[in-house]
């Protein structure tokens, strides 16, 4: 069943059209992945389905419900969750405390038993409990900034270039807490520099190139394909 | 040594006020980008209250809730009215809000009430001093100190463990990854409203009773050093804006000591001076917060 | 040349001394007219007015070209005030109010004309050190420290005047003139506000005052067109305070006396309402807020008056009516209407820009420049660190003026900050920036400019509220400034090149977004360039928009003779307009070549797809 629907969505930043009639569905229990060079669109269309831009056409359906244009905060009541382009943990804040924030619309026992459960799942913040967010390494930030979003126990998360600046061996990790994601439930879906990781992992994946989607197909599929570099970066003929 | 320690407490007391004051300054200009100058108003509502109810035969201990409670909703309502209206603006339409909502209530005052000076009794332990071994002290700076500390640690308590704190210092670093997190940006920005209500109120009750009056205007110099506290510690800073209060405090009562008595009506000016020339040189304000940075 | 001079001097000066002429006629007849249907108490309103319009067109100045919110303005006025009154006010008067006053001023007497004078010259001072102080602290915060800043001004200014009592004599008395020594007839008046607004216009009008606005939309891309902010904001800032200095002391002059609260926070409220409500962004705006709002004032003054009694609204009408309207104008307008009346329409400009569109026709598009010598652009050894993170690692390019170079790479591989380095807006741990063999590392972006390097940006920075046209007229000033020596496209071939021209006169910020971005590669061809360095110019461009941008980009460099160096994503638009291609990848230079080179190379391939290899 499809967890998130869009169709036709456009977004602008003022007069610029940063993305234009794009097309995307989502299964429940899937990893669909989105890539393309920089300059694409695909963090737009991420902000434009979690609702920090509000869309100038196209809608968006998140479990049956047409969510087009809701604020962050009612699509994360909703089980929509976004792990933003850059983390944008709050540094003056500790990691307890980043944790406490996303899990601000549960109640208080519900937040207990999910703080347990982040720090069994990622020991590192135990480590840093207490540590401003502003000290941790990126590898540490990245795993905060998805704990975070995972504090609201989503349905279907949004993650954001989750392996930008990240030595390779934090990129294994990360892909691997992914996988282990959607066995236990989760959706997602994925912006990804990293074309060739991501399309391992995912089950399906768009290409986009220039504000629209120009490939899209499983992910083994893209990945064999001779002409995804074209695609991903223009006709060069 | 006596005379160091009699300025110290005295500095301390007065600075107690402006860092309250101060303090809520911060509070919004963290959430809202907004520097207040309608949160003198409070004071002047206050100051009005504490007329009419001493007036009416009220006692001192019964006035103090309601001062702290009519500041507290003031607040609120003033946020409801107009600032909610230019959120999302510019920095200098939020300036000129502030500011015309600043005039508007005075002369709401001037209208409904009088434009003269009303005046009304101090309770009598004011002028009550204590003495520790040689020294002197008043009462009442110790009473201010006393309350003004148990004041900030509960402010602190409710920023630093409550839900509502934690979400409120996420809200003024990153308003947009807040609201990701679920964050109510509306009820985030009346609480800040409400609590720096709340912290002018009690600021109130000392600025009032240390007086003895009040006029349309007469929360405007304490406003302005509630301001200048939060300049001085870089606005948006909490603990900064706490410091810069009881800096000033301590600097005024510096300068009334040293200037040669001519000058000492010129107090406030060398103060205003100085803080221009710490913007023009310091714009982050004396007490730069460091953020936490991985270097 | 890039205006045809005759319509330059038009502009410049016969439009706005003729616009100022029939302003100052309108308010002085309109002024008239009121005044002679009634008695003493219209005369002194009027005057008030005219005199009000002196200041206000003053604090316009400063605050329309400059964007900066000044709270302080009115303490110049205080300053002016009482350098005027110490000098004007006879000796024997001053030695009854204020028998000692310090620096012997008790016995200083000058007349009121050489008081003005003096008045201004001290305002000027104080101006200057003010204007310093704003230049310091302003990059860094913005609106708030200049209105910390002018508001102590404020402050200190109302402290001296009331405490220092032998010289202003305090907060009750203050200094005041003996009767009959005081203003007798309005001509100094029309003269100084008919100088005033004159002096707004044709201020406006100017290099400086242009130079000015754009800084105010635009601070980074103003520097980087040439413009260095600071000079024409000390400039608007002396004018305006030389003006309200002069409008100042003929208050006081007028009204016979001065108190710390004449220059306070309710003058200040009545001058910041007055700009508010009429429109800060033009001098004819300042005035219709002065008519306005003297009259609504002077009618709820009449209204809370004891002449007018209406039942059930005994209430509302009464003390403090006024206050209440003033603020609720300020209030009302900030969130209704923040750009006032008029915003920025001026009288002379509407009037010029009608004549102008007649006259002119659209001239034929420019043809290539003469070839220029060559000139080469050298980053060597490039090293950049933000806190502990190495953004560029040892980075070298290099580009002469007879090629297009590309710079392409995934996201973070440094491409921007390497263009950041070569245009002066982030300075390098290591590694050296040359043109033409002369080291330019870490020369500040508008010299960088004047010398040729000129850059557009990848958030597209135009100054929205300017005309297409001025856009890149204030850019062409520059070039004729600092580049005289190169052949420069004049501002209407530009525009046509850029297919602009049936949009010359709407607002930048009203064009789509490739027209937008035609502009910016206009107006920084219009600075004379010898290097244009384009930050993904076709960001957010669909395909076909983006070849159309290569023929364009081929064109304007080729109007001004300069070399091309470009960052864009889309391999496409890069394989079809550049000879030679850099490849950046996490901070390296990891291929150079031609298009066939680098699409063929697979650490590209890599770089860009992502390996399971290690980097």
């Amino acid at each position: 069943m499809a967890i998130l629907a869009v169709e036709g969505l456009s977004c602008r930043y003022g007069s610029i059209r940063a993305i234009r009639d794009v097309d995307l569905t989502v299964d429940e229990g899937e990893i669909v992945g989105l890539i393309g060079a920089n300059g694409a669109g695909k963090t737009t269309t991420l902000n434009g389905i979690a609702g920090l831009v509000t869309p100038s056409g196209g809608r968006v359906r998140f479990a049956e419900r047409d969510v087009t244009g809701l604020g962050p905060d009612r699509l994360l009541r909703a089980g929509l969750a976004l792990v933003p382009e850059r983390r944008r943990i709050f540094i003056d804040l500790t990691v307890a405390e980043n944790l406490k924030v996303g899990g601000v619309t549960a109640s208080r026992r519900e937040r207990e038993e999910r703080l347990e459960e982040m720090t069994s799942r990622f020991p590192v913040l135990r480590d840093k409990w207490s540590t401003a967010a502003g000290f941790l390494s990126g590898g540490e930030a990245q795993q905060l900034a998805i704990a975070r979003a995972l504090m609201s126990a989503p349905r279907l998360l949004l993650m954001d270039e989750p392996t930008l600046g990240l030595a390779p061996t934090l990129v294994d990790r990360i892909f691997e807490l992914v996988v282990s994601l959607r066995a236990s439930g989760v959706t997602l879906l994925i912006v990804e520099q990293n074309a060739t990781r991501l399309l391992e992992v995912a089950d399906r994946a768009y290409v986009m190139r220039t504000g629209d989607v120009a490939m899209s197909g499983r992910g083994a599929d893209l990945l064999a394909r001779a002409d995804l570099f074209e695609s991903y970066v223009g006709d060069t003929a | 040594m006596t005379e160091i320690l009699q300025q110290l407490v005295d500095g301390l007391g007065r600075g107690s006020e402006y860092a309250l004051i101060g303090l809520g300054i911060a509070l919004i200009f963290g959430v809202m980008h907004l520097v207040n100058f309608a949160q003198g108003d409070l004071i002047t509502v206050s100051g009005y209250v504490t007329y009419a109810l001493l007036t009416a035969g009220w006692s001192w201990w019964a006035v103090i809730p309601l001062i702290v409670l009519s500041a507290t909703l003031t607040s609120v309502v003033i946020e409801f009215v107009a600032f909610r209206r230019v959120r999302g603006a510019s920095d200098t339409t939020m300036l000129l809000t502030s500011f015309g909502v600043h005039f508007v209530i005075t002369a709401l005052f001037v209208m409904f009430v009088s434009p003269n000076v009303r005046t009304f009794d101090r309770p009598g332990w004011i002028t009550n001093t204590v003495t520790i071994g040689s020294v002197r002290l008043e009462v009442f700076d110790l009473a201010t100190l006393g309350v003004t500390i148990v004041t900030l640690a509960a402010t602190a308590f409710l920023v630093r463990r409550t839900m509502f704190g934690i979400s409120l210092r996420a809200a003024a670093e990153d308003f947009a990854a807040a609201r990701l997190m679920g964050v109510r940006s509306d009820r985030v920005i009346q609480g800040a409203f409400a609590l720096a209500g709340l912290l002018a109120g009690i600021a109130s009750v000392f600025i009032l009773m240390r007086s003895g009056r009040t006029s349309p205007n007469f929360g405007e110099t304490p406003m302005l050093k509630g301001i200048l506290a939060a300049l001085i510690g870089g606005l948006g800073s909490l603990g900064g804006a706490v410091i810069g209060g009881f800096a000033l405090g301590l600097l005024e009562v510096f300068l009334i000591a040293r200037l040669p008595d001519e000058l000492a009506g010129l107090t406030n000016g060398v103060v205003f001076l100085l803080i221009a020339l710490l913007f023009i040189f310091r714009p982050g304000g004396i007490v730069s917060v460091r953020h936490a940075e991985r270097v | 040349m890039s205006e045809p001079s005759e319509l330059t001097a038009v502009r410049r000066y016969l439009a706005p001394v003729g616009g100022s002429t029939a302003l100052f006629v309108a308010l002085v007849a309109g002024c008239s007219i009121y005044a002679a249907g009634g008695g003493s108490s219209r005369d002194s309103l009027v005057t008030q007015l005219l005199i009000n319009a002196v200041v206000v067109v003053g604090i316009q100045i400063y605050m329309g070209n400059t964007g900066v919110l000044s709270f302080g303005h009115v303490g110049f006025g205080g300053v002016a005030a009482y350098v005027f009154a110490l000098f004007a006010i006879s000796p024997e008067r001053k030695a009854t109010i204020i028998p000692d006053a310090p620096f012997g001023l008790t016995d200083a007497g000058t007349g009121p004309v050489v008081a003005v004078l003096i008045a201004i010259a001290i305002c000027i001072v104080v101006a200057v050190i003010v204007g310093l102080g704003l230049v310091r602290s302003g990059a860094q915060s913005g609106a708030v420290a200049a209105t910390v800043i002018t508001l102590a001004l404020l402050f200190v200014v109302h402290e001296v005047a009331v405490n220092w009592t032998e010289l202003t004599g305090g907060d009750r008395a203050g200094l005041s003139f003996s009767v009959g020594e005081t203003l007798g007839s309005l001509w100094p008046v029309y003269l100084v506000l008919f100088a005033s607004i004159v002096a707004g216009r044709v201020f406006s009008e100017s290099r400086v005052g242009r130079s000015a606005r754009a800084s105010r939309e635009d601070d980074l891309a103003a520097r980087a067109m040439g413009i260095n902010p600071a000079v024409p904001q000390m400039a608007a800032l002396v004018l305006s305070v030389v003006i309200v200095a002069a409008g100042s002391s003929l208050r006081v002059y007028e009204l016979g006396t001065v108190t710390p609260k004449f220059f306070f926070l309710d003058y200040t409220l009545l001058t910041l309402t007055m700009l508010i409500v009429g429109g800060r962004k033009g001098v004819t705006g300042a005035l219709l807020g002065v008519v306005v709002i003297t009259a609504g004032n002077e009618l709820t003054r009449y209204l809370a008056g004891p002449d007018v009694n209406i039942a059930g609204l005994d209430w509302l009408l009464r003390d403090g009516l006024s206050e209440i309207f003033l603020g609720g104008a300020m209030l009302g307008f900030m969130i209704l209407r923040p750009s006032g009346l008029l915003d920025d329409w001026e009288l002379d400009r509407w009037w010029f820009d009608r004549w102008r569109r007649r006259r002119e026709h659209a001239p034929p598009p420019p043809v290539p420049a003469p070839t220029a010598a060559p000139a080469s652009l050298r980053a060597e050894g490039v090293t950049v660190r933000f806190g502990g993170f190495t953004a560029l690692r040892d980075a070298s390019v290099a580009a002469t003026n007879d090629t297009v170079l590309g710079l392409i790479g995934p996201n973070g591989a440094g491409k921007t900050t390497l263009l950041n380095v070569i245009t002066g807006l982030v300075e390098p741990a290591e590694g050296a920036v040359t043109l033409d063999g002369a080291p330019v590392t870490g020369l500040p972006s508008h010299q960088l400019a004047r010398r040729g390097l000129v850059r557009t940006f990848q958030n597209l920075r135009l100054f929205s509220s300017l005309t297409v046209r001025d856009n890149i007229a204030v850019a062409a000033e520059v070039g004729a400034r600092y580049r005289a020596d190169r052949a420069r496209p004049s501002v209407e071939e530009l525009l046509v090149l850029a297919r602009l021209w049936d949009q010359r006169d709407r607002r930048a910020r009203e064009l789509d977004y490739g027209n937008s971005r035609r502009l910016e590669l206009a107006r920084a061809a219009a600075v004379g360039p010898v290097f244009l360095l384009l930050d993904e110019p076709t960001s957010g461009m669909s395909e076909s928009e983006s070849q159309a941008m290569i023929e364009q980009v081929r064109a304007t460099a080729a109007a001004v003779g300069a070399g091309i160096v470009v960052i864009d994503h889309d391999l496409g638009f890069i394989v079809g307009i550049c000879q030679q291609i850099v490849c950046l990848d996490q901070g390296a230079v990891i291929a150079t070549g031609t298009a066939a080179e680098i699409q063929a190379d697979p650490a590209v391939r890599a770089a860009y797809l992502g390996s399971r290899a290690p980097v």
